[in-house]
């Protein structure tokens, strides 16, 4: 038996004696000296200082600056800006905020486009299995929701944004079952919920381990009964403005023709997701192909403020083995019914239920210092032990609650009710993004940015499950205060003089890019 | 480090050599293919990377997801254009629905012929068949719990010789089910009363006193 299946032996045959064993919590002190040893956040050489726009000063990591410092795709070659389309809102991002806000927006009467890099639908929210954060049981509260969150953030969220988040929750939930997504229930028709890392109650709405997918197929679902037009294929290159700090349009690629699209718009609502595709410090990403940091590299060009731009979520369980498989999410609700950590020698090193930044640190640190376990392909990780869980909540449990993560790793033999598998963390989510206000509106006026493109809301850590809380919340309510704002708006001039003042930041700065941003697909080519 | 045998594929009639212990997908970026299309999620959860493959040997060919496949040696991969069908203009009525409410707007269900292609074609493992025969007695529950799996590919419609959709009749008796579904979440009925009526105000004033000063 060579030393993998060695280790995994002793994790199988350590199963009954860990059980019910207590792992104690990390206190603050401990939290804040693993943090600041093992989190790839306080890497200092991965981080650099942007040089020109309107966060000139700050850091953030060497694959995020050179986007926003990158040149523009129109920077030498101009097209003539004769509008293709004219609408009242043009929504960007055809993921869960993107699908919320042209809902909300074409309800309240405004004539929305819509244009997405892939498909409609195509996007992390589709991937997202752990469930949506709503405060429902009478124990707990929006306060509690609030509090665990800022806890979970580090205290760096806005205050403002999150209590909007947590208040609005309930009602928002209830939006989604009007529009049918199913929600696990109990006998008594009130909606099951489960518990996640970083809370203090049970507060996950969850359906099985797909509610990302349900969510998705719904909201696309009432999007294509809308009138609102689609152009899928067609990623933005670059934002049209006035000239004087206001947001009037955009332009689009057709991926099919490399035809470029002009589109005018009264108001725009940016939803491009995050940037687990940009692999920032070598990590492998649980991100869709799509996740390149488009937004923030087209708001930050035309003069939108960032916030939160230099911290990532790591998450703590990504698959390593297979090789297929790298990067991809084991979900941590797994870890919310008793699924273990283990290291080498089958020991647990943490207590699971932690905030996802400190796990993955604390799974960072057993590989850094020895206690890894190596996989053929060279890459390190720990074991979670899965099998616990049907040890611990009854036989049949994985398969009832989680029936797309045991087919997952079925595809290469592997059986999740049988065996621990490995894991490692993986670049799972931008904390930070385009800073708003509660209307989702960021400091180029008319520009509105949802979802993971947006920061504040979060803080420096994400709590599991509210993010799907968060493209619905503020996908809504951009698309509220877009459409209203369309209203009483004209066509407003479309000229590209933002690269103008770009470019005389960067000579001033002596930035000479060899980046074009956004880049809209990661490299893979010869590299797969 | 181990370095895995490489295999031969064909792609569009053209055969090459890729290392074998890779998707479909990634042997694609092995080929210099940089996938704009026919890719999204990578994780199975999308059902853009829909393929039809064949072994040397195997007389039918066999559907799936690209990104969730691995190569194997003399495989043959033809990519299908996502999801073909139509989508039917099909709003959530006012009333509590039937099966006759799936049928005004999935009107085909009813042509099926029961020949089990859906289910061969489906790369989640649903029974789509047993799906489509469900929805024929009514029960939209049932066949809703059937649905939760689908990733909507498409794979179902494209193999239908009687042009039933079933992936879009699954979503429309899921959107049903769950918005008419009949018991009350009362939880959450409450706890949307209890924001409106301002229940929280106390303590939210006294947590965003120490909140902001932290």
């Amino acid at each position: 038996m060579n030393a993998f299946e060695l280790s995994k032996q002793r994790v199988i045959d350590g199963r009954e004696a860990r059980k019910t064993a207590e792992m104690p919590r990390l206190s603050q002190d401990e939290k804040e000296a693993l943090l600041s040893r093992y989190h790839p956040d306080l890497k200092e050489e991965a981080y650099t200082t942007i040089r020109i726009g309107a966060n000139k000063g700050q850091k953030t990591v060497h694959e995020v600056v050179r986007l926003l410092e990158g040149e523009s795709l129109l920077a030498t070659n101009p097209p003539e800006l004769s509008p293709e389309y004219q609408v009242d809102v043009l929504v960007i991002g055809g993921g869960g905020a993107g699908a919320s806000a042209a809902l909300m927006a074409e309800a309240a009467g405004a004539k929305v486009l819509m244009s997405t890099k892939l498909r409609l639908g195509d996007s992390n929210t589709v991937m997202a299995e752990g469930g949506m954060q709503v405060a429902i049981s009478p124990e707990d509260s929006p306060v509690r929701h609030f509090l665990d969150t800022l806890k979970g953030g580090q205290m760096a969220n806005d205050r403002t944004l999150l209590k909007i988040l947590v208040e609005e929750g309930p009602a928002n939930a209830k939006w989604l079952m009007d529009l049918g997504v199913m929600f696990d229930r109990e006998e008594d028709g009130n909606l099951s919920i489960r518990s996640g890392g970083g809370s203090s109650l049970p507060r996950l709405l969850r359906c099985k381990d797909y509610t990302g997918l349900e969510l998705m197929r719904v909201l696309k679902d009432a999007v294509l009964n809308e009138d609102i037009q689609i152009l899928e294929f067609s990623p933005v290159i670059e934002f049209l403005t006035d000239g004087k700090g206001t947001c009037t349009g955009a332009v689009l690629k057709d991926l099919d023709t490399d035809k470029l699209i002009v589109v005018q718009a009264k108001t725009v609502i940016l939803a491009t997701g995050g940037i687990g595709r940009l692999h920032i410090q070598g990590f492998p990403t649980s991100n869709h192909y799509g996740a390149t940091g488009d937004g923030l590299a087209l708001s930050y060009r035309a003069g939108a403020a960032l916030k939160f731009q230099d911290t990532f979520q790591y998450h703590p369980t990504g698959s390593i083995f297979p090789e297929a498989m790298a990067g991809l999410l084991v979900t941590e609700a797994i870890r919310s019914v008793g699924a273990q950590l283990l290291n080498v020698k089958g020991e647990r090193f943490v207590y699971e239920l932690e905030t996802r930044d400190a796990v993955a640190s604390a799974v960072i640190r057993e590989c850094e210092e020895g206690r890894g376990i190596e996989t053929p392909a060279g890459r390190k990780g720990v074991w979670l032990d899965m099998p616990l869980v049907d040890v611990l909540q009854g036989e049949g449990t994985l398969a009832d609650h989680f029936p797309n993560m045991l087919r997952q790793f079925s595809r290469y033999d592997i059986d999740i009710t049988k065996a621990p598998v490995l894991i490692y963390p993986t670049l799972h989510y931008q904390n930070g993004g385009v800073k708003i206000d509660v209307d989702g509106e960021s400091s180029l006026k008319n520009l509105f940015v949802a979802g993971e493109a947006s920061g504040g809301i979060h803080g420096r850590n994400r709590l599991m499950g509210n993010s799907l809380l968060d493209i619905v919340v503020y996908g809504r309510r951009a698309g509220v205060a877009a459409a209203k704002r369309a209203s009483i708006l004209n066509f407003s001039p479309l000229t590209l003089k933002h690269l103008e003042d770009f470019k005389t930041q960067q000579q001033a700065a002596g930035v000479v890019s060899e980046t074009v941003s956004p880049i809209l697909f990661p490299d893979y080519v010869n590299k797969g | 480090m181990i370095i895995s045998r490489p295999v031969t594929i064909t792609v569009a009639g053209e055969a090459h050599a890729v290392p074998g212990d890779i998707t479909i997908i990634q042997a694609m970026w092995h080929l210099g293919r940089s996938m704009e299309k026919n890719i999204g999620c990578l994780g199975g959860a999308c059902g853009a990377c829909v393929v039809v493959t064949r072994l040397p040997g195997q007389m039918l060919p066999h559907t799936g997801l690209a990104c969730q496949m691995m190569v194997v040696e003399g495989l043959n991969v033809s990519f299908l254009q996502g999801d073909p069908s139509k989508k039917t203009i099909a709003p959530l009525p006012l009333e509590s629905p039937s099966r006759e409410t799936v049928f005004q707007y999935y009107p085909e269900t009813r042509r099926c012929v029961a020949c089990g292609a859906c289910t061969t074609a489906c790369p989640q493992g649903i029974d789509v068949m047993a799906g489509v025969r469900e929805m024929m007695i009514g029960d939209l529950a049932v066949v809703a719990e059937r649905f939760t799996p689908c990733v909507s590919c498409g794979l179902c419609a494209a193999v239908c010789e009687s042009r039933v959709r079933p992936h879009r009749m699954g979503l429309y008796a899921r959107r049903l089910a769950g918005a008419f579904y009949p018991k009350k979440p009362l939880q959450l009925l409450n706890r949307i009363e209890e924001i409106a009526s301002d229940k929280f105000r106390a303590e939210w004033e006294d947590v965003m006193q120490v909140a902001e000063n932290v």
